[in-house]
């Protein structure tokens, strides 16, 4: 098996115990899309939520004092990093697959009609918020631990807020950018995807440098 | 390869603290103390031959491998055991062996099943459930289910009771007797020494003070015991750390400067003797 996977195991294993909380936490979303009627809402919340527990390993690892066990596993702490952020990414994944499946259908039974054009925003969005909460959640966690850094976790909260009120004060059905990504859907998800590749390699390196230099 | 570790001028500074050169190797098969007071360097040493802080100056070898340059190969063939537990808790011994045996390519499930079992650790028990004790020989069941060819052992019975210290020391000399395993145990109780070590390093105030065969080391000091009276300026300058009573002295001596004062009261030294005696000079020259 590859390092990278190696170390994605062992995170998933980290937050095996509190799996079920986390289960719990991508219901909640459900109930917002559903209040709401809105698809795009119900992601978004989903997306903030998953984002908020990327601090799990963190904090699970430096409350068992795991920082030696990561120093005596043969595997360099680079791709220790690595496998940090597949298994932030593939959290997200699923709590985004989880979020495209289930609130579409509650949307349905409740009488909502959904287009295309929402299950397109909502992947973009959805991807977008989830890149811009992690991207800087990672780095801070590495650089502070998790007790010493537990304001990132609400990164994604302020993030959420931040976007609320953006849109509300943008007034995005004149806005020029907004009917562009609307009208072109596929270029809209290349573009974000591009954004979210060249972001996360930025946080990577960043991190990268931040635990190489630091002692255990 | 006849070494299992070899650190050649080993160096590493923090903001009031300093390790400074040391210099030791341990020989395939054989177990090696570290000694020396709180704070002396030990468990710095242990990290800095783990990689897990930056060394200023020097080399570590490890089963023949850099610990940076090969420090993945160097790490395969190294068990480390701390004086805490270092799974998380709320993993069970089962999900344990899931997490770490995939980092090693010859980890041997049947033989971590044999040493649960030897051990009497039960496989469905969360790792906070088990005793410090129990928790230990979990760390060391890991590592022998890998076939670790060097054990590093950091303060391992600090806060073991007894019967779980006996345990232990008898779990290490088991280990070595192929002749294939090393152990490097650092521990400020040096009885658990005299029973196991075959090598002792002295690390104090950062410096190191001998690294040797235990006989080489116990046999370099003597206790001395007298009266007041007996107790002459001569003396006083060969005496390594005295302790002063109101009927006379006892003190730690060289064996090569014993022979001028063969009037008085001579015992062997223990490694303990040693360790207390020449950390008290340490203090007066500080």
């Amino acid at each position: 098996m590859n390092d990278t996977l190696k170390a994605a195991k062992l995170d998933f294993a980290l937050i095996k115990p509190y799996m079920k909380n986390i289960c719990f936490t991508m219901v909640i979303p459900v109930v917002f899309a559903a209040i709401n009627r809105s698809l795009m809402t119900g992601v978004s919340f989903a997306m903030c939520f998953i984002a908020m527990t990327t601090g799990y390993t963190f904090s699970v690892s430096e409350k068992s004092g795991m920082d030696r066990l990561y120093g005596i596993l043969p595997i360099s702490k680079k791709h220790l990093v690595f496998g940090r952020y597949l298994y932030t990414c593939l959290m997200g994944f699923l709590a985004f697959l989880f979020s495209m499946i289930t609130h579409p259908l509650v949307l349905r039974v409740l009488g909502e009609t959904i287009h295309p054009v929402d299950i397109c925003f909502a992947i973009v969005l959805g991807i977008l918020m989830f890149t811009l909460y992690t991207v800087f959640q990672l780095p801070g966690y590495y650089k502070l631990g998790a007790i010493n850094g537990r304001i990132f976790m609400y990164i994604p909260v302020a993030g959420f807020l931040a976007i609320l009120l953006l849109a509300s004060k943008l007034n995005l059905t004149n806005n020029p950018i907004f009917s562009a990504l609307t009208g072109n859907p596929m270029i809209s998800i290349i573009a974000v995807l591009l954004v979210c590749i060249i972001a996360y390699l930025l946080s990577i390196i960043m991190s990268i440098k931040i635990v190489q230099r630091k002692e255990m | 390869m006849d070494n299992f570790l070899e650190v050649s001028n080993l160096s590493k500074s923090f903001s009031g603290f300093w390790l400074q050169n040391i210099s030791f190797s341990l020989p395939k098969g054989y177990i090696m103390g570290l000694i020396g007071p709180n704070g002396s360097g030990k468990t710095t040493t242990i990290k800095l031959i783990l990689n897990m802080l930056k060394r200023d100056n020097g080399e570590v070898k490890v089963v023949g491998f850099d610990n940076i340059t090969d420090e993945k190969a160097a790490k395969a063939n190294v068990g480390a055991v701390f004086d805490t537990n270092y799974f998380c808790d709320e993993w069970t011994v089962t999900q344990v062996e899931a997490a770490v045996s995939v980092f090693y390519k010859n980890w041997d499930k049947n033989k971590f099943s044999e040493l649960l079992k030897r051990f009497h650790i039960a496989p469905t028990k969360k790792v906070k459930e088990l005793s410090k004790g129990m928790q230990m020989k979990l760390m060391i069941a890991c590592a022998f289910s890998y076939d670790a060819k060097l054990l590093i052992l950091d303060e391992p019975t600090s806060g073991l009771d007894p019967v779980s210290r006996d345990e232990l020391l008898k779990i290490l000399s088991e280990y070595i007797e192929d002749g294939e395993h090393s152990v490097l145990f650092s521990t400020h109780i040096t009885g658990d020494l005299e029973r196991t070590a075959d090598y002792i390093t002295y690390i104090n105030y950062g410096k190191l003070f001998f690294s040797g065969s235990k006989d080489e080391f116990t046999d370099m000091f003597r206790i001395v015991k007298g009266g007041r009276n007996e107790l002459t300026f001569n003396l006083s300058e060969k005496l390594i750390g005295v302790r002063n009573f109101s009927t006379g002295f006892e003190a730690l001596i060289r064996a090569d400067d014993l022979k001028q004062f063969s009037h008085l009261d001579v015992e062997p030294a223990t490694i303990d003797d040693i360790v207390v005696f020449t950390n008290q000079e340490g203090e007066h020259y500080e």
